[in-house]
C-alpha cells in the first residue's frame, strides 16, 4: 500500500497565478480545512509533476516555499509530511489581525441593522460548521 | 568567458539583404534546467540555432555554444548536442531500423533503454520506412534519437507543432519524466505559451533579432498588469501613457495593458480624468502576447 496521500489538486495554465502559485495555494487551502492532516505524507516531486504533467522543478519550488513556511517538513530520506500545526504569526501580529478583521466585519454589519446577540449567534454557527472539519 | 554558459553570443548580427536577423544579439544562457525561447515570427529564433549549430556564419559577432565557437564544431561537440526541429527531418526512405542503426553508429554515448522507453510512447515499429510516419510518430521517433544520444545540450524548435493533443502529451511525458533529459539543458522555442508554462524554468523574449527579456516565467507575467478605467471620452493620448502594451476601449471603459507600472500608474489615471480605476495581474500568455504585439508589425492605422 502507497504511504503517500493523494493529494487531489488542478493547475491551470493560462491562470494569472503562476503554477507554483496555485500549488502552494491549494496545498495550503487542504491543511486549512484538514483534507490534509499533520504527518500526510506528499507524493515526490516527479509523481506530482507527472500527475499535473508540468515541470519538477515548478514542484520543488513550492514545496520549498511550502517548507520554509512551516507547513511541510522533510523527514531525512523518506520525504516530505503535512508538519504538525504551530503558530505562524507572532502574539502581536495576531491580535492586530483579529483586531482589523473585527473593526471590517462590524463596520460591514451595523447598516444592515440587526441585532448584536443575533448577529453573534450567526458568528457561532459559521465557526460551528468549520471547526469539526479542522480537527477532524 | 565563463564556463557556466552552455550558449553565449556576443553582438552576434545576420543581415540577409538588408534586413537584419540578428542585431548585435548578447545572449548567455546558463547551463542546466528547461529554457523557453520565445518572440514572434521572424524575431530571428531560426538564424539564431543555424549559426549555433554551425549550419551557417553570422555576418558579424560571436556564438559559442558548450564553450566553442559554434563555427568550429568537431563531429565529436555536434555528438553532445541534439537537435529536434518541427519538420521532424529524417530521410524518409530509410526503415526505423536502419536510422537506429545508423545513430547508434555515429554516437558514442548512444542509450538503447532512453531509445526504447521514449519510442515506446509511440506505436513506431522498426520494419516501418520514415516516410510512412505520421507527424507525431517521427516528433517521437526523432525525440527518441536525440535523448538516447545523452546529449548535453538539447534544442526543439518548435517540436509539438501540428501535433495532436495524445502525441503532444507524450511527447512532453518523455521529455520531462524520462530520466535521459535529466543532466540536459533544454532549449524549447515554441509559441504555445501553455506548454512554455508547464515546462519553462528559464524564459527568453526575442524581438527584432535583440534580446528583449530573460528570468522566470512568473517574474515576467508580474511585470505586466491590467487597468481598467472609466475615462470619460477619448481618454489619455497613447503616446503619453506610461509603459503602455495595450489599449482598448471597451463598452466606455479603457483597458490599458502596461509594463513595470505600480500604484503610480493609478495616480496617471486619475489625473487623466479617470473616475473608477480597477488593476488585475495577467497570465503568461497574455502577457507575452501583449509584450510581442506591442512591436508586430501592422497596417499603418487608417
Amino acid at each position: 500500500m502507497a504511504r503517500t496521500s493523494p493529494l487531489m489538486i488542478q493547475v491551470a495554465t493560462g491562470d494569472p497565478r503562476p503554477i507554483g502559485r496555485q500549488i502552494v495555494d491549494a496545498v495550503r487551502m487542504k491543511i486549512a480545512t484538514g483534507e490534509l492532516t499533520h504527518g500526510n505524507q506528499l507524493p515526490s516531486v516527479r509523481g506530482l509533476a507527472q500527475q499535473l504533467m508540468i515541470n519538477p522543478n515548478t514542484v520543488a519550488k513550492a514545496y520549498a516555499e511550502l517548507t520554509t513556511e512551516g507547513w511541510l517538513e522533510s523527514r531525512q530520506g523518506t520525504g516530505l509530511f503535512v508538519a504538525a500545526p504551530r503558530q505562524r504569526l507572532s502574539d502581536a501580529e495576531r491580535d492586530r489581525r483579529l483586531d482589523d478583521a473585527v473593526g471590517r466585519f462590524v463596520n460591514d454589519v451595523i447598516p444592515l441593522g440587526f441585532a448584536a446577540d443575533e448577529v453573534q449567534a450567526r458568528v457561532a454557527d459559521a465557526f460551528e460548521l468549520l471547526v469539526p472539519r479542522k480537527t477532524a | 568567458m565563463p564556463n557556466d554558459s552552455i550558449i553565449e553570443t556576443r553582438a552576434l548580427s545576420k543581415r540577409y539583404g538588408c534586413k537584419l536577423a540578428l542585431d548585435r544579439l548578447d545572449l548567455a544562457i546558463p547551463r542546466g534546467r528547461v529554457h523557453a525561447i520565445v518572440g514572434a515570427n521572424g524575431a530571428g529564433k531560426s538564424t539564431l540555432f543555424r549559426i549555433l549549430l554551425g549550419f551557417m556564419p553570422p555576418s558579424a559577432g560571436e556564438a559559442r555554444i558548450l564553450g566553442k565557437d559554434s563555427q568550429q564544431l568537431t563531429p565529436q561537440d555536434r555528438a553532445r548536442i541534439g537537435f529536434v526541429n518541427e519538420e521532424h527531418t529524417l530521410p524518409g526512405w530509410m526503415r526505423v531500423s536502419q536510422v537506429v542503426a545508423m545513430q547508434r553508429h555515429q554516437y558514442g554515448r548512444w542509450n538503447q533503454q532512453v531509445f526504447d522507453g521514449v519510442i515506446g510512447h509511440y506505436h513506431v515499429l522498426p520494419e516501418q520506412k520514415v516516410g510512412q510516419l505520421s507527424r507525431g510518430e517521427r516528433a517521437g521517433f526523432n525525440l527518441a534519437l536525440a535523448l538516447a544520444q545523452k546529449p548535453e545540450l538539447l534544442v526543439l524548435d518548435e517540436p509539438t507543432l501540428g501535433l495532436d493533443v495524445v502525441a503532444k502529451r507524450a511527447f512532453l511525458e518523455s521529455l520531462l519524466y524520462s530520466n535521459a533529459a535529466d543532466d540536459c539543458t533544454v532549449i524549447y522555442c515554441s509559441h504555445q505559451m501553455e506548454e512554455i508554462e508547464r515546462v519553462a524554468d528559464n524564459l527568453i523574449i526575442l524581438e527584432r533579432g535583440q534580446l528583449r527579456h530573460m528570468s522566470a516565467p512568473e517574474e515576467f507575467t508580474a511585470r505586466v498588469s491590467h487597468w481598467v478605467a472609466d475615462v470619460p471620452f477619448k481618454g489619455p493620448d497613447p503616446r503619453t501613457v506610461p509603459g503602455l502594451l495595450e489599449v482598448q476601449r471597451l463598452d466606455g471603459l479603457h483597458h490599458y495593458l502596461v509594463l513595470d507600472q505600480d500604484h503610480a500608474f493609478e495616480q496617471f489615471l486619475r489625473a487623466s480624468g479617470a473616475r473608477t480605476v480597477q488593476s488585475m495581474p495577467v497570465s503568461l500568455d497574455r502577457a507575452v502576447n501583449a509584450f510581442l504585439a506591442k512591436h508586430h508589425a501592422a497596417p499603418a492605422a487608417a
